[in-house]
């Protein structure tokens, strides 16, 4: 794993910034889809959303200042471009959480057949959570990353992140044991 | 709920392996790299273009005040010649015998 200072120093060098970005895109690429597609939920759209993030990652290189990990900045572009991707979806005055029963049918028609029932059915409880307080919930449980990272993501404070956490965890649990005792 | 929690861990409920997703990530890897170098020849096109269309329209601008500066003159010129021309016309070969002929010496000096 190529470490972040030797990724920035090729990113910024023109001639070896082609190289650098396939660097980090073998080192974070399937991080970036799971984190995208727990958003939007669809392949399809998981796809187009990750090629978006691509090309503003790539684009974006040579603003990126290096004053924070490139994981927290990739990370960042790929919420704001699966955001983007929700919005698109919304008509106007209309909240992407109001798009959690679509994403729940998606989530269903995608679900593996074989696939554990747990597993969806613990999906199906995160898509019952506001979207912000999803990508924050995901961000902690499935990458294991920090109250600070996830603040540095989302622009949240550390303690509402720790808050929503914890109503999410509440949340989760009392959807899985409703739907486990049916 | 531990226990169902244990078992879900990180799974998603999802089929797509590993490797399909590696070439997806290469496939979207390669094609923002083939749009990044076309938008910036497609930017360097549009400099270039920009820059030969003003030099273009320079170039017209100068004719056209040439040629307006010229056709200007004609008319003050045509202008000036029409009047004089069309009096001295009308006179007959008498009229204009009788004209006075004045010499530039002869008009006083102040």
């Amino acid at each position: 794993m190529t470490d972040d200072k030797a990724l920035q120093e090729m990113l910024h060098d023109p001639v070896r910034r082609n190289q650098g970005f396939r660097v980090l895109m073998k080192q974070y690429g399937q991080a970036l889809y799971w984190h995208i597609r727990r958003i939007v939920v669809g392949h399809d759209d998981a796809e187009d959303v990750m090629q978006e993030t691509c090309i503003k990652v790539l684009n974006g290189i040579g603003s990126f200042k290096g004053d924070g990990p490139l994981a927290t900045w990739l990370y960042r572009t790929a919420t704001n471009e699966a955001l983007q991707h929700l919005r698109r979806q919304t008509h106007l005055f209309q909240s992407i959480d109001s798009l959690n029963g679509t994403l729940t049918a998606k989530l269903q028609a995608e679900s593996s057949l074989d696939g554990n029932e747990a597993v969806t059915l613990f999906q199906q409880a995160l898509l019952t959570l506001p979207t912000q307080q999803r990508i924050a919930f995901n961000l902690r449980y499935y990458d294991e990353l920090s109250y600070e990272e996830i603040a540095r993501i989302t622009g949240k404070s550390v303690n509402t992140l720790k808050t929503n956490y914890h109503y999410a965890t509440q949340k989760v649990k009392s959807y899985i044991t409703e739907h486990l005792t049916k | 709920m531990k226990d169902l929690l244990n078992d879900i861990g990180k799974k998603m409920p999802y089929s797509e392996s590993k490797e399909y997703l590696d070439g997806l990530i290469d496939r979207a890897t390669e094609q923002a790299i083939k749009q990044h170098v076309t938008a910036k020849s497609r930017r360097r096109w549009a400099v270039t273009a920009a820059s030969a269309a003003a030099v273009a329209l320079l170039v017209i601008s100068i004719g056209l005040t040439v040629m307006n500066n010229d056709s200007q003159r004609a008319a003050v010129t045509l202008q000036t010649e029409g009047p004089i021309d069309e009096f001295l016309g009308s006179l007959t070969d008498e009229e204009v015998a009788q004209l006075p002929y004045i010499e530039i010496e002869e008009i006083p000096e102040y």
